[in-house]
């Protein structure tokens, strides 16, 4: 399935990319990509349905630690290799754009 | 008991109010989704009904003088000791949602809430508690289409 990268999704995958075989949990996300925990929440459930993504309970005793146990997220091996080359994909300006580009470059 | 400016709902009132905003809410959301032969004007507009729903239940479980800090469950407290209401309103408002989803989803986005909104700054905390509930119609939509799909694919179960 294609997944659809919107602005926010690419935030996500780049802060995930930042160093790939690391964790990250909900509150360093949203402090990473600047989106709120509400907007962070769906796309971290849509990368996981897509496979890009797995996540896990962080294995504390809250009472202990005296805060609730954290949600770890990281990409998987093949979610890396999908979110780069999608990320390049979305970088690269399409045909339109170019075709544009050199119909107006005389004009500038 | 002296009483701010203002006429406020009971608790039973308010938690009825509540309840049926979301059950609108969640039907009208269900119903967009499910209904996919109608033109994609309609299921904007269901959604859009979805968000006035839950709109109206955070007026409604939202402190009328704003919270502050503390912790969401109400593990912590101001230092002031502020009104007992004020972190157990968000709290219900967010069980609530929870409530709407399948089980285990809405235990887990509850879970996770609870632990991103403790350890968030207290300056910040409003404006996250506030993404949650802005997005729970949405959220709770694909919450429920996800837990059909899963169930479909597993098809019937086999008595014995």
């Amino acid at each position: 399935m294609v997944m659809r990268l919107t602005v926010q999704v690419q935030l996500v995958l780049q802060a995930l990319l930042r160093e790939p075989g690391s964790e990250m949990y909900g509150l360093e996300l949203s402090e990473e990509t600047g989106l709120q925990p509400g907007t962070a929440y769906p796309i971290l459930l849509r990368l996981e349905d897509e496979g890009w993504v797995t996540s896990r309970w962080e294995d504390i005793d809250p009472r202990a630690e005296k805060r609730p146990a954290r949600r770890y997220y990281r990409l998987t091996a093949s979610g890396a290799v999908q979110a780069s080359a999608a990320l390049a994909a979305a970088r690269r300006p399409t045909g339109i754009a170019l075709r544009r580009l050199a119909g107006e470059g005389g004009n500038a | 008991m002296s009483r701010g400016p203002g006429p406020r709902l009971s608790a039973g009132k308010r938690r009825a109010l509540v309840a049926v905003s979301a059950i609108i809410g969640l039907a009208s959301a269900a119903y967009s989704l499910l209904r996919t032969s109608h033109p994609v004007g309609f299921q904007y507009l269901a959604v859009a009904l979805a968000a006035v729903g839950f709109a109206a239940c955070a007026a409604v479980a939202w402190p009328r003088d704003g919270g502050r800090g503390g912790g969401l469950s109400g593990r912590t407290r101001d230092d002031d000791g502020g009104p007992a209401d004020r972190p157990a309103a968000k709290w219900h408002a967010l069980c609530l949602v929870a409530w709407l989803m399948p089980r285990s989803a809405g235990r887990r986005w509850l879970a996770e809430a609870d632990s991103l909104l403790s350890e968030m700054p207290a300056a910040r905390r409003r404006a996250a508690f506030r993404s949650y509930l802005l997005s729970a119609p949405r959220l709770v939509a694909i919450m429920w289409v996800r837990e059909v799909s899963r169930r479909a694919r597993l098809g019937p179960r086999r008595p014995g």
